[in-house]
């Protein structure tokens, strides 16, 4: 239903200049939706899950360590997975945490060095910085996720979100828009980070809560019994994930029925 | 000032006019030879040179002429009241003035919420409060709008019409984390307030036991407070077994609602004289206390006979006010236990510092509320459209339109369409260099040189349909210790009116237009001249300012060391160079109707010259501390 586009073929970096920055090695699911103008770059492999939506104009940086990418997940225009070269080089010694810059400037010699020492150690994961993004991960429009950090199923990371380097974000968390999460940085999972910054945190209700004080009093005053407990808080989230769902099914259509005309 | 440079102010004269005195009013009605003027500063005359024999009088008659005598100075403390961005300010008709906020007084002409833009009657707002009544809820958590979903429907299986619930879209925060879901998607304030709700007469009726019905009319037994705190001791035990079944303490509303009603109760039982009148105001905050000693006074006062001890003998005893003591009655007693439970609450895993409800959470909540759990959604606060009227007149100034929906006015007499809008702004070069090149740029208004002239164009755009002569009337010396030399070079000119654009251009009035243009073209090699205005326009005319800023003090270059002779350092934002400018402008208007029939001195042509004058002030920039 999908279709994958090779992004090797019609990457522009694959038409650009010999030092041009170097294509990733992406191993892409062949259900996978994936933006022509997508871009893919770095030395470590890339690799994308079943049903995943990459939108346009995403960057996906390898530099630093392997991106893995799990099924059914969503990333947004415009967002920034990993880190982009320059910035690379000055944060690893400054771990100075800044995204990458719109676009990779011609790679200076300094560059080329650093990306072929990495090549000839040829780095197992765990010696690099991994991305792992595992199911149902929602990435929004210009958030940016750093090399080394590690976002769990259904989590939901909004626009202009920033994750830092080494930060963990549990399941079905939620980053709200323009929020941060700091270095090494924990949110349980069920968990909402909102506000400015850093933010505040949230529980999420998860199971059945009894009726809170206040109606308990009520029913108590009103001589009625206290209403039995409200459904589940899971299915709130059961019904984002299946809207989800729907989401990715109606693009692949949409994208079929562009190919077809 | 908060604005960026160049900025203009205009005063209104509101603050020079003097507070109206009952005294002096009545005396200038009471003096016949007087005849009927408006204008205070004509009154104020007419009577200094009458009453002289009145000292005080005479004084403050000399300090208002002193005052109106005097420049603006933007640095007193008091203009910081007057001084309005030009948008700001009204206009009324009937007075001929500019209103500013200060000089109107505001209406409220409709009640609406503005997440659903429904109109709220007032009636409506007095009994429900001011929040939304219908389905409009802000998240308790992030102050997000709610929104009502179905449950069921969102799972998938869109065949039953399942619970609802509020949710947040933002934090995702749904009613399901209080445990609340409704039972329909219509009326949800109303269902949760019949949830929430515990000061139901339920909880009045459910126990018309022994105790409260005793308590309801203390008053017949008891007279003083001894007996009564007595009597409670003796109640005790049978409160104790109340206590026990009454397992959740009654809520803040229903506390309140209990006390509120407790009190009524014993304001009327107090007010011991029901014949009079008068016994519910005065009764009202009569503890016995409080009426016996106003009784000691009963002799000699009016207000003896309220209180029924105007005749000697008081019948009996006031009643005693006394408190609530029991919970029925709204009382609360503080438990130890229970704020240990709270400590311990707070101290669990599964609270911790995300389970504790923030300050700015807990400001909207009632006042009980610890914990997130505790946050119920609050429906979203109304807002009004208001009507400003003329606080002298009471002729209405801005009238917006009745339906939330529409952002029009019916009214609305900006003091825009009636005086000149000033716009600031520096020539592009100095006049000391006239040499220079046209290329040279602005002056950094942020850092004037002191000493160096400079000039400044001063641009009046007329919104009347009339033409305006203006004066511009300028201390040569700006008000404060920072004295800068102002000169305006052509004090007096006229603006045209405010045509239709394509009547002039009909007309063939080119002179303007080829004049502007013209300007414009050589708006380099255009040298500012004593007497002539700068550039005019269809209904505009610029003149030009030229101002030689002074030096700070502390900084004054010509006595050396400037510092150790007395003068302090600059104070904040005295560096700001500010001019206030006196305008006066004489137009002719139309006669309106009401007008014509009383005056007699109208002209023939139905023309009355009118005149307004105000004070404003320039901002130019902000002087440098050194050359």
């Amino acid at each position: 239903m999908a279709t994958l586009k090779p992004p090797s073929a019609t990457h522009r970096s694959s038409s650009s200049a010999p030092p041009g920055p170097p294509r990733a090695p992406v191993k892409a699911d062949p259900s996978a939706t994936i933006a022509d103008t997508a871009v893919f770059q770095g030395t470590h492999p890339i690799t994308i899950g079943p049903g995943t939506v990459i939108h346009p104009r995403a960057r996906l940086y390898s530099y630093e360590g392997p991106i893995t990418i799990g099924d059914g997940c969503i990333i947004s225009e415009k967002a920034v997975i990993g880190a982009a070269p320059e910035s690379a080089s000055k944060e690893r010694s400054a771990s100075s945490s800044r995204t990458a810059s719109p676009s990779p400037s011609p790679s200076t010699p300094t560059d080329g060095t650093t990306t072929t020492t990495q090549t000839i150690h040829t780095p197992t994961p765990e010696e690099g910085l991994p991305i792992r993004i595992s199911y149902f991960v929602t990435i929004g429009p210009l958030s940016s996720i750093l090399p080394g950090s590690h976002i769990h199923s259904a989590a939901a990371i909004d626009s202009l979100a920033t994750i830092h380097r080494g930060a963990e974000i549990g399941s079905h968390a939620k980053i709200c828009a323009g929020c941060v999460v700091p270095q090494n940085g924990r949110v349980a999972e069920w968990t909402v980070v909102w506000g400015s910054g850093v933010g505040q945190r949230r529980t999420r209700g998860r199971g059945a809560r009894p009726p809170g004080s206040a109606v308990r009093v009520a029913a108590y005053v009103a001589q009625v019994p206290v209403p039995e407990s409200a459904p589940e808080g899971k299915l709130v989230e059961d019904a984002r994930l299946m809207v989800l769902v729907r989401e990715r099914e109606a693009l692949g259509r949409m994208i079929a029925g562009a190919k077809k005309r | 000032m908060s604005r960026p440079f160049p900025y203009t102010y205009i005063s209104c004269p509101c603050a020079d006019t003097p507070v109206p005195e009952p005294g002096r009013k009545r005396k200038s009605t009471l003096s016949p030879q007087k005849p009927e003027r408006t204008s205070v500063p004509a009154e104020d005359s007419q009577e200094t040179q009458k009453e002289k024999d009145d000292d005080d009088e005479q004084e403050q008659e000399a300090q208002g002429e002193d005052e109106e005598e005097q420049t603006f100075d933007p640095r007193s403390p008091r203009s910081n009241f007057s001084l309005y961005p030009p948008e700001q300010l009204l206009y009324c008709e009937d007075c001929h003035q500019i209103k500013c906020p200060r000089c109107i007084t505001e209406e409220i002409v409709s009640w609406y919420c503005p997440n659903c833009l429904f109109e709220t009657p007032s009636s409506m707002v007095k009994s429900d409060g001011n929040r939304c009544g219908r389905n409009c809820f802000n998240c308790p958590a992030c102050t997000a709008p709610l929104a009502v979903s179905a449950i069921e429907n969102m799972a998938g299986n869109a065949t039953q019409q399942g619970p609802w619930v509020l949710s947040c879209g933002y934090c995702l925060w749904t009613t399901l984390d209080i445990g609340i879901k409704f039972d329909k998607p219509t009326n949800i304030r109303s269902q949760l307030q019949k949830m929430t709700d515990s000061t139901a007469p339920a909880s009045f009726d459910r126990k018309p036991s022994r105790t409260f019905g005793d308590l309801k009319s203390p008053l017949a037994t008891f007279s003083s407070i001894d007996e009564q705190s007595n009597a409670r001791h003796e109640e005790d035990p049978d409160q104790s077994a109340h206590k026990e079944d009454s397992a959740p303490p009654l809520g803040a509303e229903a506390r309140f609602a209990a006390l509120k009603s407790f009190y009524r109760t014993q304001i009327n039982e107090t007010s011991n004289s029901p014949s009079d009148p008068l016994s519910s105001e005065f009764g009202f905050s009569s503890p016995g206390a409080l009426n016996r000693l106003m009784s000691l006074y009963a002799s000699s006062s009016r207000l003896g006979g309220l209180y029924g001890s105007g005749n000697k003998k008081p019948k009996s005893k006031p009643p005693v006010m006394r408190e609530a003591l029991t919970a029925s009655e709204g009382l609360r007693i503080a438990d130890s236990l229970a704020e240990v439970e709270v400590i311990e609450r707070l101290a669990s895993a599964d609270c911790g510092w995300n389970g504790v409800a923030s300050a700015d959470q807990r400001t909207e909540q009632s006042p009980d509320v610890r914990f997130v759990d505790d946050l119920l959604p609050l429906p979203v606060l109304l807002r009004t459209k208001r009507a400003k009227r003329c606080k002298p007149c009471k002729h209405i100034l801005v009238k917006p339109e009745t339906k939330p929906q529409s952002t029009r006015f019916r009214i609305r007499l900006i003091a825009l369409s009636y005086i000149p809008l000033p716009t600031l702004r520096p020539l592009a070069f100095p006049s000391s260099s006239s040499v220079v090149s046209p290329t040279v740029p602005a002056p950094d208004l942020t850092a004037l040189p002191p000493l160096r002239p400079i000039h400044v164009l001063l641009n009046l755009k007329n919104h009347m349909f009339d033409p305006v002569r203006i004066t511009l009337a300028t201390p040569s010396v700006t008000p404060g210790r920072v004295s800068s030399k102002v000169t305006v070079l052509c004090p007096q000119f006229e603006i045209g009116a405010n045509s239709d654009v394509w009547d002039e251009a009909l007309q063939g009035a080119e002179a303007p237009i080829a004049d502007s243009r013209s300007a414009t073209l050589r708006g380099g090699e255009k040298v500012p001249e004593a007497g002539k205005v700068w550039d005019k326009g269809r209904n505009w005319t610029t003149v030009v300012l030229e101002v030689v800023p002074g030096t700070l003090p502390g900084t004054d270059p010509l006595s050396q060391g400037g510092a150790d002779d007395g003068q302090s350092p600059a104070l904040p934002d005295e560096d700001v160079l500010e001019i206030p400018v006196f305008v006066h402008m004489e137009w002719e208007a139309e006669v309106q109707l009401e007008q014509q029939n009383v005056g007699k001195s109208s002209k023939p042509d139905d023309l009355v010259t009118r005149e307004l004058a105000y004070w404003m002030v320039l901002g130019v920039g902000r002087i440098q501390a050194g050359l």
